[in-house]
């Protein structure tokens, strides 16, 4: 039989046909068959350590091939057989006991080993079978770009995955069959002696004896300069390091392999995203994502999403909104609270740009209209959140917004709030006198800029209310308080606050009744902030709680009206970088509507002096800065 | 050979090997089983993508190898994790994607054949019915794959496909001559 089989492939005319072997069973190692042993830690008594290996100890080496042929299973390899040819197929299983055998699946001879040169072109192409290789005529496997860890794997799947879009590598990848000349190895015609380290740069790519600075010196003087801890945190090299690579990695590898719901994360990461599949491919790949978003705020993503993408669907929207709002809400309740008043600080000082103010005047404008803004007020604020970068059309959509909505909305704050109170209100570092009227009008500027996304609805009752609030000043003394909190809403505080606005939202004319029993929320003691209008700009360079006050008493407040919520902090908006930066936010929210516009503190800028709200000696409520321990999660592109 | 290398094949070195076949390259050197007398090589120095290339070699084939370092164990033990059902996963995804290219081959057609297909394939709908390429399911093209042999089909139909064959066996001409 061997030699009739050897005698086949010699004819050039038939590629080869199916090789059988004379013992069957011994070609096939079952994978699943060996269950533990690859996975187990085998490995890890190896006594293949650099030294000499012993030959007798055929155990952790053997693994160790066992192992690399697990892995190979599934990907595509050639084989190399005595008589020269080479086979091309999918590696399904081998035996490796005592004989080396393969079985290839869809494989075909792809190089003639027995006609030497080009293949001639009149050889009849076979349609690709399963072949068994057996041992004696195996001389070598060699797999291309074949990953040998779990962590390659999981970076090679997802290309497996999408096989209904058809991308272009993909379509011209099937083109690969197409002719090609045989490639040469380059041999230089004759000696040169101008390059004489050719031989010595490219054979040993691991081993490289050039130094591309040393000879720029010498050549030419220039000295490099390059500091990599300039553009990096320090590496802290030590006999520690090696648990800090270990540590890093686990990080890497749990942030990477968490559960995201941002449609593009999960993508990229190669995990179903739990959003449905109806994304499709505009949303999927080019649209635009107009939320701000960060980690945390996971489940508002895809409703934020959504929003973006209806965007011209104001009621869905406005739902969408609602959603997110609610669950924002409820996520918020769930973290800690004193990490939301950060966050929320965070929020409100990453939040706001001069751009902002334009809109937030046209917000107030809008709401300055009364009480009936007031409805579409939290419905706006939530789809200013979605898209951070704010514009008119968004507000004007906001004002066309959904009341019933909202009403849930204000529901859903409500209970939570009053179910947070107590929690919040310890945590909070600094309360606004919320009872004041105070926030309603930094509040009400901050409206647009609630369109932070991570806002939810306390921000958008709150600068509705605010505004409404400002607008009909003397009953509602609660209602201006309320409307604070509720644009402070993106932090636990809010939700304090939230409930707060939310008692008003309920009832948006009247509410003071409602409001008063909410007022637990926030801190009866807290002193007021004074204006100093010397006072230094802030740099980020300190700690980020505000329990020091910098001048005068500043007060976290939890009121802050549409502060941005810091949910969309991280979005790379360009306010990536003040993550971690303390930057007060200072908004009057007593200041009228009109002058609110320079409450907003930019996130970035040291514009704290400037900030000083405008006028009137209403309290002055900033947000701390978000604190260095939050942790940043998930990546916002 | 085998016994006198025993030693050599230590874990980590870094090889330059040249077989009875004649081909060289390099590699480290991730395993050796004595047993199947298999080297197993990894080439490529860096982690590029998706990992380097190996080779599995059969010990015998060596003709001549030169030791050109020592490196570390390539296999960092504590990843070496297998996820079975992944990896059956990949090979059944594997396999359907060879499949859908298998497709595009026809049986039995000589090589010159499927080259026209193949350039045919990229601008016009095609698929293989025996010998022949049916083009936009109307017009058919039978051995040899010239001009004359295109048939059916609308004529607006027959004319681009008669058009699109001249101008891809004479790109296919260009590109490997003396082949057609």
């Amino acid at each position: 039989m061997n030699v009739q089989q050897a005698a086949a492939p010699r004819s050039s005319a038939n590629g080869f046909g199916r090789r059988r072997v004379d013992r069957e069973t011994g070609a096939r190692m079952d994978n699943r068959t060996h269950p533990g042993k690859p996975s187990s830690a085998n490995f890890g008594n190896s006594g293949l350590a650099n030294g000499s290996k012993i030959g007798g100890v055929a155990g952790p080496s053997h693994d160790r091939l066992i192992y690399v042929l697990t892995y190979l299973v599934g990907q595509r390899v050639e084989v190399l057989v005595k008589n020269g040819s080479i086979i091309s197929g999918i590696f399904h299983s081998a035996n490796a006991d005592k004989d080396f055998g393969v079985v290839l699946k869809m494989a075909q001879v792809i190089k003639d080993g027995s006609v030497k040169g080009q293949k001639p072109i009149n050889d009849i192409v076979k349609r690709p079978q399963t072949m068994i290789i057996p041992s004696r005529e195996l001389v070598q496997i060699f797999a291309k770009e074949a990953s040998l860890n779990s962590d390659e794997l999981m970076n090679g799947h997802p290309r497996e995955k999408r096989k209904d879009l058809l991308i272009d590598s993909v379509i011209s990848h099937s083109q690969q069959v197409e002719v090609e000349r045989e490639l040469g190895r380059w041999t230089p015609d004759e000696d040169d002696p101008a390059c004489p380290e050719l031989e010595n740069i490219f054979d040993r790519t691991w081993n490289r004896n050039w130094d591309q600075f040393e000879t720029n010196e010498t050549l030419f003087g220039v000295k490099s300069t390059f500091n990599e801890e300039l553009y990096t945190t320090k590496l802290e090299r030590g006999p520690q390091m090696r648990e800090l690579e270990i540590e890093a990695s686990r990080i890497a590898r749990e942030i990477e392999g968490e559960e995201t719901h941002d449609p593009h994360l999960a993508e990229e990461r190669g995990t179903n995203f739990h959003e449905n599949f109806d994304l499709d491919e505009e949303s999927r790949y080019s649209a635009v994502q107009r939320e701000v978003d960060d980690g945390r705020y996971e489940e508002n993503e895809s409703s934020l999403l959504d929003a973006g993408n209806a965007e011209a669907s104001g009621g869905s929207f406005g739902s969408v909104v609602g959603r997110s709002y609610s669950d924002v809400l409820s996520k918020k309740i769930n973290s800690e609270a004193s990490k939301k008043v950060n966050s929320e600080a965070q929020a409100l000082s990453t939040f706001p740009s001069v751009d902002e103010d334009s809109q937030i005047l046209a917000d107030k404008d809008g709401h300055v209209s009364g009480s009936t803004d007031y409805a579409s007020q939290p419905t706006s604020n939530s789809p200013a959140e979605s898209s951070f970068m704010d514009d008119n059309n968004r507000l004007d959509k906001k004002k066309t917004k959904d009341q019933d909505v909202e009403k849930s909305l204000l529901n859903e704050c409500i209970d939570r709030v009053a179910s947070e109170q107590a929690q919040t209100s310890k945590s909070e570092d600094v309360h606004p006198s919320v009872h004041v009227k105070g926030l309603p009008p930094g509040a009400t500027t901050y409206d647009p800029s609630s369109s932070v996304p991570g806002n939810k609805c306390p921000a958008d009752d709150s600068s509705d209310s605010a505004i409404s609030g400002k607008l009909s000043s003397a009953s509602e003394a609660a209602n201006p308080s309320l409307r604070p909190g509720s644009s402070t809403s993106s932090t636990s505080e809010c939700v304090g606050a939230g409930s707060v606005s939310c008692g008003p939202g309920l009832s948006p004319s009247s509410s003071v009744g409602s409001l008063t029993s909410e007022k637990s929320t926030l801190n009866p003691n807290a002193k007021e902030f004074k204006l100093n209008p010397n006072a230094k700009s802030f740099t980020p360079s300190t700690s980020l709680r505000p329990h020091t006050p910098v001048d005068g008493s500043f007060y976290y407040a939890s009121n802050m009206p549409a502060v941005p919520h810091m949910h969309g902090i991280p979005v790379g908006v360009g306010i990536g970088p003040s993550f971690g930066a303390q930057q007060p936010v200072v908004y009057n929210p007593q200041a009228a509507p009109m002058q609110s516009p320079q409450a907003y503190i930019h996130p970035n800028g040291p514009l704290y002096g400037q900030q000083m709200i405008l006028g009137q000696p209403r309290p002055v409520y900033y947000m701390p800065t978000y604190p260095p321990e939050m942790p940043y999660k998930g990546r916002n592109f | 050979m085998d016994g006198a290398n025993g030693e050599e094949f230590a874990v980590g070195c870094i090889l330059a090997i040249e077989t009875t076949l004649g081909d060289e390259f390099e590699g480290q050197i991730i395993t050796y089983d004595r047993p199947s007398n298999i080297l197993v090589l990894q080439e490529g120095a860096t982690k590029a993508g998706t990992g380097r290339n190996l080779r599995l070699l059969k010990a015998n084939y060596i003709k001549d190898f030169t030791l050109l370092g020592r490196g570390e164990d390539p296999l960092d033990l504590k990843k070496c994790y297998v996820d079975l059902p992944s990896i059956q996963a990949r090979e059944e995804a594997a396999l359907r994607q060879a499949e859908v290219e298998a497709e595009r081959i026809g049986i039995g057609v000589t090589s010159e054949a499927q080259s026209i297909y193949d350039a045919l394939s990229k601008t016009l709908p095609v698929y293989w019915d025996k010998t022949v390429i049916v083009v936009m399911k109307e017009v058919r093209v039978c051995s040899p794959y010239l001009p004359e042999n295109v048939s059916g089909g609308t004529p607006a139909a027959n004319e681009r496909v008669k058009k699109v064959l001249e101008l891809e066996r004479k790109r296919l001409q260009v590109r490997s001559p003396g082949q057609f």
